[in-house]
């Protein structure tokens, strides 16, 4: 129930940054909320489950966004075991640097995959700005925010709440008398 | 004085009414006021189709009309996401236009959707000339900051406001509104002039786009694309 509520949390936030986030203002820029559900799941979900739903959603937000296939898996991949490493090895708390290092690591994928799109295709993305970057960032960093708030909450209560098959699904017992 | 008091308490009861009288009126003041937006809404919309109605029946070009449903999320690459694809008879290479000018071109097609490549995009390049001299240059896609022509000689004659349109050569036809000229800048060296063109199309605005159908032939065997028969 866990991964499938957080899969289809994460689709609507695919859908709604490709069919609503455009028609905001530019200043709000295009925060990837989805950035910020992976770097969630890094701190709070376990490898097999956290990859497993990574690979799912970045494969959905490729065919939607870019040009070449395979970025966002990529992208997305890098920053969950990133993420996960720093997580586990990090022997400061947890709470301290949650936020902020959602905003480190997006400032950082985000230029180390431009500069590699600029080795490999140049010409194909348009010119360096720090301006719209850092912009970008600082809106990424606020929104992880209540974003980290909502996703909690939702981790929370799917992680208490047990799965109960309905009736007929149930095994029945073979003493029909009971 | 039994009068005056009988004066104040129906000027009481008749504020009373008043009272009720505006929160009624509030009410439906608020509703006309909805109606109007809608109406408003209608009005613009209305106008929209027509031009674009306008724009398709005098343009003579098979077209299919596709709405736009999404743009992409990621700030560095310049797509939209329309509701036709292979299904409507949809190719990779096939030029999407409005009324007023280019807005890119296919790059992926899926059953039922297709994604454009917008041209103010860095990777996108068109040969377009200067429509008053025809000159001729490259119009490459400078994302927010609309479209720089190049390999525009510095004796050629440019200014500010000059319409750029489809060169003759590529997939666009010849003559399409592009943009136009929003700033010319001449180096001391080097051959060629450095010119800023302004989309002509509001790429943030686009609600729908006409995709040419129109060699479709050529198109496929430059994309080298088996075309199969629109099933209808």
């Amino acid at each position: 129930m866990l991964m499938l509520s957080f899969s289809l949390v994460g689709i609507s936030l695919v859908v709604c940054q490709a069919s609503i986030f455009y028609l905001f203002s530019s200043w709000l820029g295009s925060p990837d909320l989805v950035f910020i559900l992976i770097a969630f799941m890094a701190y709070r979900f376990d490898w097999l489950r956290g990859l497993c739903l990574v690979l799912v959603l970045s494969w959905v937000m490729d065919v939607i966004s870019g040009l070449y296939l395979g970025t966002y898996p990529l992208l997305y991949l890098f920053l969950f075991v990133s993420l996960k490493f720093f997580k586990e090895k990090s022997p400061v708390k947890e709470v301290a640097y949650q936020v902020p290092l959602v905003g480190v690591a997006f400032l950082a994928e985000y230029s180390g995959m431009y500069a590699i799109y600029s080795l490999v295709l140049p010409g194909i993305l348009p010119e360096w700005s720090w301006a719209r970057i850092l912009q970008e960032t600082l809106i990424l960093t606020v929104a992880t925010i209540p974003c980290f708030l909502l996703y909690n909450s939702l981790f929370e209560y799917m992680s208490k709440r047990r799965f109960v098959a309905p009736r007929i699904l149930r095994k029945r017992s073979g003493n029909y008398f009971r | 004085m039994i009068s005056s008091l009988q004066v104040f308490t129906g000027d009481y009861l008749a504020l009373w009414n008043i009272r009720d009288d505006n929160k009624h009126l509030r009410l439906v003041i608020a509703d006309y006021q909805q109606q109007l937006d809608q109406y408003r809404e209608a009005y613009a919309r209305n106008r929209y189709l027509e031009n674009e109605l306008k724009f398709k029946k005098e343009e003579n070009f098979p077209s299919l009309t596709a709405r736009v449903i999404g743009k992409d999320p990621s700030f560095w690459f310049q797509t939209l996401i329309v509701d036709r694809g292979k299904s409507d008879g949809v190719i990779e290479g096939m030029v999407a236009r409005t009324s007023l000018g280019v807005v890119g071109q296919v790059i992926q097609v899926s059953d039922n959707y297709a994604k454009i490549l917008l041209t103010n995009a860095p990777s996108s390049a068109i040969d377009a000339m200067i429509q008053k001299n025809r000159v001729r240059g490259i119009l490459k896609g400078a994302a927010d900051k609309g479209y720089v022509l190049y390999y525009v000689l510095k004796n050629a004659d440019v200014v500010v406001g000059d319409r750029i349109v489809t060169g003759i050569g590529g997939v666009f036809r010849s003559g399409i509104p592009l943009g136009t000229v929003s700033a010319v800048r001449s180096k001391r060296r080097g051959m060629f002039q450095e010119i800023e063109v302004a989309p002509i199309v509001d790429f943030g605005q686009l609600e729908m786009v006409f995709i040419d159908l129109s060699e479709k032939q050529k198109i496929a065997e430059e994309m080298r694309i088996t075309v199969n028969p629109v099933v209808e």
